[in-house]
């Protein structure tokens, strides 16, 4: 049993967990120095207050389980920039992308938005139905008006394996 | 020059825009050059630079001058370049007088330029009417003791001593501790790179004690400190060992049979020593000494033992104190620091547990010849520790310790930590609790990555106090600034990083060596930048953490350079002295010797001469510092520069 314990929730570190989570890291959280410099540069905390800095504190102590059920982790866009300003190497993205193969593992529930993404990506192709535009003028354009070329909707079978393979048969 | 009419010319410099940027330099100049005397006033960006000293060459020459004002920063800083520069223009160097508008006017005035350019000029103006009345001076030349005292046997002393000897000097090295090797000997390893203390140590020990320039008296201690023609007489106690040193091969077997136990001072009380003892295995001088206060025939009168058992006659129970005069011609100071006692914190001011202890504690923990042989226990039960926790900054950056920062305390808990890790295994639980990290050394931020890799748990945040369980666990909780969250350690051992301090005598030594002591109660250099290993005090010089808390690198290049300082004044076999010295006017003085009595140096004495009394000078003794002329009830007495005629003339200018 750990000697430490989080005095707010009593929670206890999960050191099994992030053994477990280690080998999907270039660079384990244990490296960082808390510069901050990846939350100063954070797209996703202007917007919805995301403290990589904090996220990878919490790793580095082992206090995985609250940082697995956190809404926080699926606020990250994966603009990645925090892995490149990175002084020592560390990848708060990619530990991000760990505790969220971790929710899906334990079957936690993800964020509605996320599904609605999935369910079109299967169905079309794309990530977002394609819209028409609205211009200043009010009136609002599709891709023909403005003379583009139609989408290709739809996901070839190939890449549907490839989704299916990915999201681990499921 | 006598009778020749002074033809002064005055030099201004802005010093960059230290001085010009608040005074006018121009308009002080211009002012200048209206006063009685002065030939030519000029002002100049950097006075102190080639092209400012050739402007004063070329008009010392041009204008025939005879006293040159340089009005600039403190004498203490360029008065020497501008007796050179006097000195190359053909001057005698003693006439030139420097007005400071700098520190004492730029400076504290910044904020009122009216007001500092009126003062610079007054500054000047009296500096002018002094320099009229400047008369040449010859500085003089002392044979100086062409050997050394370097006090403090621990790895800065050793450095020195044996820099020193190296050199050609004949160095005395006293140690108030029955052996050399001070706080280095009690370390494991040493950060960043792990070498061990002792392997690095030891074999320089051994080197001080075979040096034929080196005269090692450890068990001693400098009781006074007289300064003579050459140097320095300095009296040192050389305490009794009560074992004859000549005949003792220190092969222990009196320490086997001495039946008395005392709490070891080098292994920090966690183990024991006899009264008759040898601090550790490969002390230098490697003999044994009888503790008088614990030894059981010095105390009670009975017992003797040792003296039955030593195979080689060496026990003397009726060896005195003995005292030895040493004359030398520098004397680097080299007393090491001390630890802070935590006790004093309000925090640890309660907390009662063997299972805290400080980091030299577990240094003596972790070194293979520790107490416990190198193995890491908890001091209460034995057992090896499963979590401990290291808290930096104990003391240190502190308004009610220790304002200063201990400068190793970052690098002792990461290596620290390190070692833990290796000693106690992967299973353990190591926690580093700090205020900042600070690992600014070569190496050490490459260090401090290694650690954080190790899974060493380091928690930014310093816990608010420490509290003692029944099982003899400790409670600490911490709140880490990284994650938010208020923490709680359970730890077996706790390991506290305690702040540096003067060491324990340091105040009462520096009053005997008359060296200025900082508002940190280390000794003041003679300059921050500059003059890093000297002190105002010529012929005393500083190496190591006397002069504030330094690591093992920093330590020996302090020592290098002292001993260096101190080799270059003693090897050129003199010194120069500044001329300005009391003289007595004979036909004046009645010989009343309160002259005698105002003297600090004991340069100044009345002696009997053609049937009367006479006070006469020592110029090797004196320091110019006035206090005879002041009490000299006829003026008779008077110091060389600075006569009263002299002193009246700016007296006569401030007060208009």
């Amino acid at each position: 049993m750990s000697g430490l314990t989080d005095l707010m929730t009593m929670a206890k570190p999960n050191e099994e967990l992030k053994r477990k989570l280690a080998p999907l890291l270039a660079k384990l959280p244990d490296a960082c120095l808390q510069c901050a410099r990846c939350t100063s540069g954070c797209t996703a905390f202007r917007l919805l207050e995301l403290k990589p800095h904090e996220i990878v504190a919490c790793a580095r102590l082992g206090f995985l389980d609250e940082l697995v059920s956190s809404k926080a982790i699926w606020d990250c866009a994966l603009c990645l920039k925090c892995v490149e300003r990175c002084p020592q190497g560390v990848a708060p993205a990619e530990l991000i992308l760990a505790l969220r193969n971790e929710a899906a593992a334990r079957e936690l529930e993800v964020p509605e938005g996320l599904s609605t993404v999935l369910m079109s990506i299967m169905e079309r192709g794309l990530a977002f139905a394609p819209r028409k535009a609205v211009a200043r003028d009010g009136r609002a354009y599709g891709r023909e008006d403005v003379g583009l070329p139609a989408l290709e909707v739809g996901l070839s079978e190939a890449a549907m394996m490839a989704l299916m393979e990915l999201m681990g048969g499921a | 020059m006598g009778g020749e009419e002074p033809r002064v010319g005055v030099f201004v410099c802005h010093c960059g825009f230290n001085i010009a940027g608040v005074v006018d330099v121009a308009r002080v100049a211009e002012l200048a050059a209206e006063l009685p005397s002065v030939v030519v006033a000029e002002h100049y960006p950097y006075m102190c630079s080639e092209p400012g000293q050739a402007l004063i060459i070329e008009r010392v020459r041009e204008h025939k001058l005879n006293r040159v004002v340089v009005a600039a920063c403190s004498p203490a800083m360029h008065e020497p370049t501008f007796r050179a520069v006097l000195q190359r223009a053909g001057l005698n160097p003693y006439l030139l007088e420097m007005a400071n508008i700098r520190e004492h006017c730029s400076w504290p005035h910044a904020h009122e330029p009216g007001k500092a350019t009126e003062k610079a000029f007054k500054l000047v103006e009296m500096a002018v009417a002094k320099a009229r009345l400047l008369e040449p001076l010859e500085p003089r030349e002392v044979p100086i003791e062409r050997a050394a005292l370097v006090i403090g046997g621990g790895i800065a002393g050793i450095t020195a001593a044996l820099d020193l000897a190296d050199a050609g000097v004949r160095t005395y090295l006293v140690e108030r501790a029955p052996s050399i090797g001070g706080k280095m000997a009690m370390l494991d390893k040493t950060f960043p790179t792990l070498d061990c203390a002792a392997c690095i140590l030891t074999p320089k020990m051994v080197a001080v004690a075979r040096h034929p320039n080196i005269e090692l008296l450890a068990y001693s201690e400098v009781k006074e400190v007289r300064r003579t023609e050459g140097g320095f007489e300095v009296r040192v106690l050389k305490k009794a060992r009560y074992v004859d040193e000549e005949r003792c091969t220190g092969c222990g077997a009196c320490m086997e049979k001495c039946p008395i136990k005392v709490p070891s001072e080098f292994d920090q009380g966690l183990g024991y020593r006899k009264a008759i003892y040898m601090p550790f295995p490969q002390a230098v001088p490697r003999v044994a000494t009888i503790d008088p206060e614990h030894c059981l025939y010095l105390t009670k009168g009975k017992c003797r033992v040792c003296e039955r058992f030593c195979p080689a006659g060496a026990i003397d129970f009726s060896q005195q104190d003995r005292e030895l005069l040493l004359k030398v011609g520098a004397i680097v100071v080299a007393t090491g620091m001390g630890l802070l006692d935590h006790r004093h914190l309000s925090e640890y001011a309660g907390l009662d547990s063997p299972n805290v202890i400080t980091h030299l504690q577990l240094e003596r923990l972790l070194s293979s010849s520790g107490p416990t042989g190198g193995r890491v226990l908890r001091p209460s039960d034995g057992r090896e520790p499963r979590s401990v926790a290291i808290i930096t900054c104990v003391g240190s950056r502190d308004e009610r310790a220790n304002r200063y920062c201990c400068r190793i305390g970052c690098g002792v808990a990461v290596k620290q930590a390190v070692l833990l890790r290796e000693r106690l295994g992967p299973g353990a639980e190591i926690y580093v609790c700090f205020m900042d990290m600070r690992t600014y050394g070569r190496g050490l931020e490459e260090f401090y990555a290694k650690a954080r890799e190790e899974g060493i748990k380091f928690i930014r945040g310093s816990p608010a106090e420490v509290e003692a369980l029944p099982d003899g666990r400790l409670r600490l909780a911490v709140y880490d600034q990284s994650t938010g969250k208020l923490l709680e350690i359970l730890a077996d051992l706790v390991v506290l990083v305690v702040g540096l301090t003067p060491p324990s005598g340091l105040a009462e030594l520096a009053a005997m060596l008359k060296v200025p002591v900082g508002p940190d109660g280390f000794l003041l250099e003679a300059h921050p930048k500059l003059r890093p290993a000297e002190t105002p005090i010529r012929g005393i010089f500083i190496a190591g953490a006397c002069q504030g808390p330094k690591d093992i690198v920093e330590t020996t290049a302090h020592a290098s350079a002292a001993a260096m300082k101190a080799a270059s004044m003693l090897l050129k076999g003199y010194l120069t002295a500044e001329p300005f010295t009391a003289v007595v006017d004979e036909e004046r003085c009645r010989g009343c010797g309160r002259c005698e009595e105002a003297c600090e140096y004991g340069a100044i004495s009345v002696v009997e001469r053609d049937g009367r009394l006479i006070a006469r000078v020592n110029e090797a003794l004196c320091e110019g510092c006035g206090a005879c002329a002041v009490r000299c009830p006829t003026g008779a007495v008077r110091v060389r520069g600075f006569k009263p005629e002299q002193i009246l003339a700016q007296v006569a200018v401030a007060a208009r």
